[in-house]
């Protein structure tokens, strides 16, 4: 019963995203990009159901699943496989790595029990490295979906996490 | 042209091509792995890469196109440090252990490309990564493991078979090729064309059949032609030991350019029907082994009352997929001398009968299938294209990404639907009414290339929507592409000709000259025939319905075609059934005599694809001992019953007008 | 820590020592204490500063004043009139000569501080990004009005003449750039911004748009009118949501204002800008990677030549343009060519972009003239190192930028100093890091970046970066043999000459720079098994000799 509503609800997201951005190329990766937001991941069944609405006989646009996959798994920011309902992105990047994540990151690492990429059996948390987010100036930076940290220390690290059940 | 300078020497090359080809050209020659002659450049291996004056960074000459002027060299120390170590690189990225590789000694570009540069170790520690190996394919395997990330699979999936399946998945070093949604390759949307493993330089996609079979030094390729379908694609054998190892497109092929599919590529592979060994007769109702001889004896002996009895005398069928060497002879023998009523194919003319006849009225008017090469627009009727006839459906496939519309009409949902811009169903037994009805609309839009008065155009547009159950709106819409395309072209399958109606035909034909299908030299018209040699057995008049009435004997001349249900059904009643045939089937169970016969790849012959082609097929194998070439067999028969035959199939094609040209 | 109000630095090359630069330095010390200025003013050695003919030479800072030839009594005279009254000594001064553009930047300060010049964030956090009627008041779409009225060749030579450079790194001139799309014959052409900014340690683009997106609007509409395109993309990187939905929202509002959209301005002009956003891939910052993006396709960079300016998006001409760059524009138009020209030296002209960060006590976005050296921006603006400590290295332009050591603090930042030092002015990131930082480690770090980042397309980045990285790992685990450093080397090399795009091209920079300058440092993680900054944990045991 539930997994039904969980169809329905995947292709509306898809229908949705493709009459938003439209069946053309240009707008593949804002619709991989849309079907992430809503639904958290890139599941293959949305990657299907994407190429079938991009399949517009006045749009003439023909994309293969691959194509999709391809470019999902090639962006960072696209997830293609399941994540925690939070994800937590680390940036690894030198400047933020000189000015304290080198510490910062292990104590991420021990504090959440979870490596680069993984996620937590609860489905709490994912926890990504990332690139520079462009916020170097407070670094290091962790965000936390939404939520930028900056200037965090080990010691916050348990009050932060607190914050997202 | 543009003038250019390779290692000091003056090349002239025509514009746009690139600086790897021009070297080709020149007798020098640049390594290179990414590259294939029948893909787009992709610049990837950095192999290639060559220093030329003014450009700061050494740049891959496959996708540098030779301009006025330029000054290159390929051979500089810093060059061939370079392509060393990026060679080096390459075997430090994956498991590139040769003894333990299929393609190894001869077949893998990775291993010759290090021979060529003198490597002699590897200065790098391999990286130790493991790949799974995805094994769930039935033809071929794909190993990550020994990939080099040329993309040459990726490339001709997409731009040559046309269908996307395989793809590169995540980046940097973890890229790794895919297909689909990253799904077992078994379970994947492959249509197992072949086409990726044949363009693979090294292990990573092998073959099932050939693997550890033998390589390029021990096998002997032979050109020849598929049998497979009507559209005739060329294959080169690659055989050793007078056992057919491997199948692979001829690049050179004027069809295919290269391209199989599924069928030509592994049906011969993985034939598993029961060889016929030797000549059997009908002895106290079993099937027995007997000597040349006494079977032809016995079919004499039956026969030779019958000759001239044209009603009740012998019924003949011939496959479409034999030589029209044989089937020439085969007309000869049961419609000149028997002077049998019934002389016919397996396929009955299905798809050439109606074609046929009204090129006897208008003569040829069918074009070929490189239109579809510059095509703007290709209408499908009543043809499930990529299925019936898979390689031309690769050319229509790989065409629309580069823009070509494609508009499917067929009474059967579903087909070509995924692919098609426009697909829509019409009732069956509609399609007269349908191509009317196109036309009409065409007409009172005033969209037509070229004048036709149609006063009662209203009426046919009624009558069309009527009659095909497709809304106004949707017929209109296939109209209106069809008419606006610049080059369009009309494939028309079975599901037209079978209908055996000239009048639909030259209804087509009117259509296709309204929207400029048809025009002076262009003719982009085509039926899509049926098995090999179709258009032969067309062309002897071998097309007539076979319906059995009263005949005394059935001589039914299979070849290594597969036998339908239907026509076993049929010949149930015969009162005695000769079959030659190269393999064991329903239909030589119920034989009175068998006569073994050779396969394709054990008789040289000549095959006439749909569009007029006439190729030979080679003798590669030598089949069992008591197997018979198949024309050798009629001509055995027609000796015994001192029938004279000419066996001249080249005179004897020429008798009827072809609906297309010959070459 | 200890501010001193002035810095004194005498050369103290082989050159100046045999000019007897020793007793010069010598003269200093005793005359500031003689004038009870040890307190106030900081005396320091440089060497090698490109003025062969002035050594021995001596920098006054933050005046910037450079003396020279300087004899032992002229160190009276300087202490005396300069550090002690306040006068710059005129006849003292070294002569302002461009050898080699290197110090070119006295003229225009000379015996003022070098000032920071705002052009391109002049009015980020000053107006309200989401109303186009402030911009509009702060001679907002005035440079579009002008262009408009005017020839589009001449707009052209104007920014020629102004000697704009493209701010995304490679410093290509902007004039000719565009006059190369505006020389295509092609009824379609694009102009497409390049916001994929995500060169670690550099957020400029960032600030520019979110404080000021309507510049980039207007740039990009006066580009169009050049290049002879209708219209635009602007290429967001995808983590920058603000910034994206700022651009969009300027959009609208420049539409409703007749400033984009049909028959702008009553010229005829018909310009339209989309927002792209990308998804998180730093490739796509390369130029040909990002209109593959665009397109919907792996950002995997095409091969070159054809370049985008005559095949760029979906194949058409393609003028791209950096949001810095872009920013640059409106001004120049406005103000004209020589306005510009008096900001920065006259082979780099006018201001340029950085981002501070690392160790030192202000961390965050600097706009100053073309020509300041590194020392100046560390000391100044970057209110020196943390906690007082020692300058080790600095990064310049992100990942891929070149490793300073503390001999090169005194090299102008501009194209062409840069250029002949060997270093890349890059993106405006500044990564200062003191003596804390491993060059190991920091290498680490930089390496696991490219090869994440690496799209795979081509050999020598998809595998130099896995392989360094891993060699590099080994060192800093005290798993290193000295073998490793010459494959590193070879590895940089090749990656530097065989790749196909600018990512590959520079991935190995750092190693190179830090085996060139830190290679003691790199050696002692490997024959001593010991991390001189204490940073590196090296877990494996020993091997004995």
């Amino acid at each position: 019963m539930t997994q039904i509503a969980e169809k329905r609800g995947l292709s509306d997201i898809v229908q949705t995203a493709v009459e938003k951005h439209g069946a053309t190329p240009d707008a593949f990766i804002p619709i991989l990009l849309e079907i992430n937001r809503e639904n958290g991941y890139i599941p293959a069944e949305a990657i299907r159901l994407a190429r079938k609405f991009l399949h517009q006989p006045e749009e003439h646009v023909l994309v293969s699943e691959g194509q999709l996959y391809g470019l999902a798994s090639f962006y960072h920011m696209l997830n293609t496989g399941v994540v925690g309902r939070h994800v937590v992105q680390f940036c690894e990047s030198a400047p933020c790595h000189v000015q304290g994540a080198r510490d910062l990151w292990k104590s991420v690492q021990s504090t959440l029990n979870l490596k680069a990429g993984e996620t937590d059996p609860q489905g709490r948390f994912t926890l990504k490295t990332v690139s520079c987010l462009g916020l170097c100036g407070v670094g290091p930076v962790m965000v936390v979906d939404e939520d930028v940290y900056g200037n965090v220390t080990p010691d916050q690290l348990p009050e932060i996490f607190a914050k997202y059940e | 042209m543009v003038q250019l300078t390779i290692n000091g020497k003056q090349i002239e090359v025509p514009e746009g091509t690139t600086v790897l080809r021009a070297a080709a050209q020149a007798g020098i020659t640049i390594p290179t792995l990414c590259d294939h002659k029948e893909l787009t450049p992709y610049g990837g291996c950095r192999l290639c890469i060559v220093e030329v004056q003014g450009f700061r960074v050494p740049i891959a000459s496959c996708t540098l196109p030779a301009t006025q002027g330029m000054v290159v060299s390929t051979e500089t120390e810093a060059l061939k440090k370079s392509r060393k170590f990026v060679l080096s690189m390459l075997f430090s990225e994956r498991n590139h252990f040769c003894p333990f590789c299929q393609v190894s000694g001869g077949d893998c570009e990775l291993q010759n490309a290090a021979y060529h540069e003198e490597m002699t170790h590897w200065p790098m520690q391999p990286g130790w990564n493991n790949y799974p190996v995805d094994s769930t394919h039935p033809y071929f395997v794909l190993d990550n493991n020994r990939c080099i990330l040329c993309r040459r699979c990726v490339r001709a999936c997409g731009e040559l078979a046309g269908n996307f399946t395989l793809s590169v998945a995540e980046r940097g070093a973890a890229s790794i090729i895919i297909a689909d949604t990253n799904v077992p390759l078994g379970e994947s949307t492959c249509i197992k064309c072949g086409t990726c493993v044949q363009v693979c330089p090294t292990g990573a996609l092998i073959d099932r059949t050939s693997a550890y079979q033998g390589n390029e030094a021990q096998i002997t390729p032979v050109k020849s032609v598929c049998v497979g379908c009507s559209v005739g694609c060329s294959v080169n054998l690659l055989v050793r030991d007078n056992r057919l190892v491997r199948i692979e497109g001829d690049w050179t092929g004027p069809v295919n350019h290269g391209l199989l599919c599924e069928h030509g590529r592994y049906d011969p592979m993985t034939e598993s029907r029961q060889r016929i060994t030797s000549p059997l007769v009908r002895k106290n109702g079993q099937l027995e082994p007997v000597s040349w001889d006494e079977a032809l004896g016995a079919v004499a002996d039956k026969l030779k009352p019958l000759a001239g009895d044209a009603h009740t005398g012998v019924a003949a069928i011939a496959s479409t997929r034999l030589p029209v060497e044989t089937l020439s002879m085969f007309k000869e023998l049961f419609a000149g001398e028997f002077k049998a009523h019934i002389v016919t194919s397996t396929e009955e003319g299905m798809t050439t009968a109606a074609v046929f006849a009204v090129a006897e009225r208008m003569g040829a008017f069918e074009g070929k299938l490189d239109v579809l090469r510059t095509a703007d627009l290709t209408l499908c009727l009543g043809a499930d294209i990529v299925n019936s006839h898979m390689v031309a459906g690769f050319l229509i496939k790989r065409a629309l990404p580069k823009g070509m519309r494609l508009v499917s009409i067929n009474p059967q949902a579903g087909v070509l639907e995924d692919l098609a811009d426009l697909a829509l169903v019409n009732q069956p037994g509609s399609d007269l009414s349908l191509v009317e009805g196109l036309k009409a609309i065409i007409v009172k839009e005033g969209l037509g290339r070229t004048p036709l008065a149609l006063p009662n155009a209203a009426r046919l547009i009624e009558e069309a929507v009527r009659a095909t159950g497709i809304p106004l709106e949707k017929l209109t819409q296939a109209a209106r592409m069809l008419a606006g395309a610049i080059s369009p072209v009309i494939l028309f399958g079975k599901g037209i000709t079978a209908q055996r109606s000239e009048h639909l035909i030259e209804s087509l034909h009117s259509l296709a000259i309204l929207v400029g299908a048809v025009e002076r030299e262009r003719a982009g018209l085509i039926s899509m025939k049926g098995e090999a040699n179709s258009t032969a057995a067309a062309l002897l008049g071998l097309d007539a319905p076979f319906v059995l009435n009263g005949q005394q004997a059935v001589f039914a001349a299979i070849g290594d075609d597969y036998v339908s249900g239907r026509l076993v059904k049929r010949l149930v009643k015969a009162p005695y059934l000769v079959v030659q045939a190269a393999y064991q089937s329903k239909l030589t169970e119920q034989a009175d005599v068998v006569l073994p016969v050779s396969t394709w790849a054990e008789q040289e012959g000549h095959y006439i694809n749909l569009d007029g082609r006439v190729q030979k097929a080679e003798k590669v194998l030598t089949g069992p001992e008591a197997v018979r070439d198949s024309t050798a067999v009629l001509g055995e028969i027609a000796m015994r019953m001192n029938m004279p035959v000419r066996a001249d199939w080249q005179q004897a094609i020429r008798e009827r007008k072809p609906s297309m040209a010959l070459n | 820590m200890k501010f001193h109000r002035s810095m004194v630095l005498v050369s103290m090359d082989a050159d100046s020592l045999r000019k007897d630069a020793g007793a010069v330095y010598e003269r200093f010390q005793q005359e500031l204490s003689a004038f009870g200025l040890n307190d106030e003013i900081a005396l320091s050695q440089i060497v090698e500063v490109g003025r062969h003919d002035i050594l021995p030479m001596v920098i006054v800072y933050p005046e910037a004043c450079a003396y020279g030839p300087v004899s032992s009594d002229d160190a009276r005279r300087i202490v005396e009139e300069h550090l002690y009254k306040g006068r710059v000594v005129e006849d003292l001064l070294a002569p302002v000569k461009e050898l080699s553009g290197r110090i070119g930047w006295l003229k225009s300060r000379k015996g003022a501080a070098p000032m920071e010049k705002r052009i391109v964030t002049r009015r980020a956090g000053r107006i309200d990004p989401e109303n186009i009627e402030e911009y509009i008041s702060e001679e907002g779409y005035q440079a579009l009005a002008k262009a408009l009225g005017t020839p589009a060749p001449q707009v052209m030579e104007e920014l020629e003449k102004s000697g704009l450079q493209g701010r995304g790194g490679a410093g290509f001139p902007t004039g000719r750039k565009w006059r190369f799309v505006a020389g295509t014959k092609s009824p379609k052409k694009y102009v497409v911004c390049n916001a994929d900014e995500s060169e670690p340690g550099t957020f400029k683009d960032r600030v520019i748009i979110e404080g000021d997106p309507h510049s980039i609007i207007e740039a990009m509409a006066i580009a169009g009118y050049c290049v002879g395109a209708d219209e635009g993309y602007i290429y967001v990187r995808g983590e920058y949501q603000l910034a994206q939905r700022r651009l969009e929202r300027a959009i609208e509002q420049a539409r409703a204002f007749g400033l984009l959209g049909k028959n702008i301005m009553d010229s005829g002009f018909n310009f339209n800008i989309h927002v792209h956003s990308g998804a998180g891939a730093y490739v796509c910052g390369e130029e040909t990677a990002l209109l593959e993006s665009i397109e919907g396709k792996r950002g995997e960079p095409r091969a070159r030549p054809p370049y985008p300016t005559t095949h760029g998006l979906w194949g058409k001409p393609t003028l791209v343009n950096n949001v810095e760059t872009l920013a640059n524009v409106p001004p120049i138009i406005l103000n004209g060519a020589g306005w510009y020209r008096t900001f920065g030296t006259s082979s780099s002209t006018g201001t340029k972009a950085y981002t501070l960060l690392g160790n030192i006590n202000f961390r965050g976005l600097i706009e100053v003239p073309m020509g300041i050296t590194l020392r100046e921006v560390i000391g100044i603006y970057g209110q020196g190192m943390k906690g007082g400590a020692t300058f080790k290295l600095a990064q310049t332009g992100g990942s891929s930028g070149s490793i300073i050591p503390a001999s090169l603090q005194d090299t102008p930042m501009d194209f062409e100093s840069f250029r002949k030092a060997g270093v890349s002015l890059g993106s405006g990131a500044l990564l200062v890091c003191d003596e804390s930082t491993c060059v190991v480690d920091l290498a680490v770090a930089l390496m696991k970046f490219f090869k994440f980042e690496s799209c795979g397309k081509c050999t020598p980045c998809r595998v130099g970066t896995e392989r360094a990285l891993r060699i590099l790992t080994g060192i800093s685990q005290g798993k290193g043999k000295q073998a490793d450093l010459d494959t590193l080397i070879a590895l940089a090399a090749e990656m530097e000459f065989a790749s196909n795009c600018g990512l590959g091209q520079t991935a190995a920079v750092p190693i190179r720079d830090t085996l060139k300058h830190f290679r003691a440092e790199v050696e002692a993680h490997i024959l001593l098994g010991v991390c001189p900054s204490g940073v590196c944990e090296m877990s494996a045991e020993l091997q004995t000799a």
